[in-house]
């Protein structure tokens, strides 16, 4: 079956989140579940710590998908992310998530058809600096 | 003149390879990978704005620019696009008519050829032997940089049955396989409309260089 859907989804902010204050113990516990041991990312002082750069990837916004997300398939699985890195997380910094439907498309492989859905999070800082830009792929059949 | 004539940078989205790399990755492996050109074949799209002269000069390396779209007998790389192909065929759909892409790009001044025919449900062989064959196919892909094992092998049987020309090209999606497979031309190709009626009426074959990386690589 064809892919249809009402294109207007695409594009519309479906979450906003403004975060808490990140805190100096957020940024070290996640560079020790990573297994990071860059002393920037753990034992350097407040001022000095930041967060490894897939930190941001452990912020979770309100809404995952919006609410009036086309039926794109019985089975999804994460098919990877693609992120664009801006300033440093440093602690104190208070964060925004703004998700949109960047992408749906669909294409043909060995195996048949695929949809392809792309969610578009763009995390800035408190001074309105881009942090990072998170394309997160889901793929449909 | 050898050029690779299936190739994806960064604008198609399932690669990650920007086209400055592919040149200075070829200018690096000039000894083994000796093509003079590649052709842009980005997945499902047709950006007429693009402009790769500047990279062509710098780098000495021709540029030329397709599209790989996906049709009911499997994916087809199209060369001489213009706007009126791609007024009459939405390069997004995954389920174009080949009977009607095929006739109608060489009609309007293009060529479509299918390629990785070898391929389960994306290749023309498997097609082929369920729907019959397609009128206006002028050459396939028989040499595929990023086929598996056997289905390169599949594809002479419809050429040896059907008469097809041969051509080769990496498909390559990562920077180091730029050029690993590619097409020789007995003649000189300077643009995108030489390429088309080099396609239609030159001579020409696939060219495997894997065998040159190996052996620098071991």
């Amino acid at each position: 079956m064809p892919l249809s859907f009402d294109k207007k989804i695409i594009g519309n902010e479906f979450d906003h989140t403004v975060f808490k204050p990140v805190t100096a113990a957020q940024i070290r516990e996640y560079a020790e579940a990573v297994g990071e041991t860059n002393p920037r990312y753990t034992t350097a002082s407040d001022a000095e710590l930041v967060g490894p750069p897939t930190f941001v990837v452990a912020l979770r916004g309100k809404h995952f998908m919006p609410s009036n997300m086309p039926n794109l398939g019985r089975n999804g699985f994460d098919a990877g992310k693609d992120i664009d890195f801006g300033a440093p997380v440093r602690v104190g910094d208070v964060l925004t998530a703004s998700s949109t439907v960047h992408d749906i498309y669909e294409k043909t492989g060995r195996t048949g058809s695929m949809v392809f859905l792309v969610l578009r999070s763009v995390i800035t800082n408190q001074h309105g600096e881009s942090v990072a830009t998170i394309d997160q792929k889901m793929m449909f059949r | 003149m050898i050029l690779d004539l299936h190739t994806h940078s960064e604008a198609s989205e399932d690669s990650r390879a920007p086209v400055e790399t592919y040149l200075k990755w070829l200018q690096r492996k000039r000894a083994e990978v000796p093509i003079d050109g590649l052709v842009l074949t980005e997945h499902r799209q047709w950006n007429p704005d693009i402009d790769y002269r500047a990279l062509e000069d710098q780098y000495g390396c021709l540029i030329l620019r397709g599209a790989e779209v996906e049709t009911d007998y499997g994916h087809v790389l199209v060369y001489g696009v213009n706007d009126d192909i791609t007024r009459r065929f939405d390069f997004t759909n995954v389920r174009l008519s080949a009977r009607e892409l095929i006739p109608a790009v060489s009609e309007m001044g293009g060529l479509a050829l299918p390629c990785h025919p070898g391929r389960p449900t994306i290749g023309l062989c498997e097609h082929y032997e369920t729907k019959g064959p397609i009128d206006g196919v002028v050459a396939v892909e028989a040499l595929n940089g990023g086929s598996r094992r056997g289905e390169n092998e599949r594809v002479q049987a419809i050429i040896d049955r059907y008469g097809y020309k041969s051509f080769g090209g990496s498909d390559s999606h990562l920077v180091s396989f730029i050029g690993i497979c590619a097409t020789e031309f007995d003649r000189d190709i300077r643009s995108i409309d030489d390429l088309v009626h080099e396609l239609r009426h030159g001579s020409y074959r696939p060219i495997d260089f894997r065998a040159n990386l190996a052996r620098k690589a071991s």
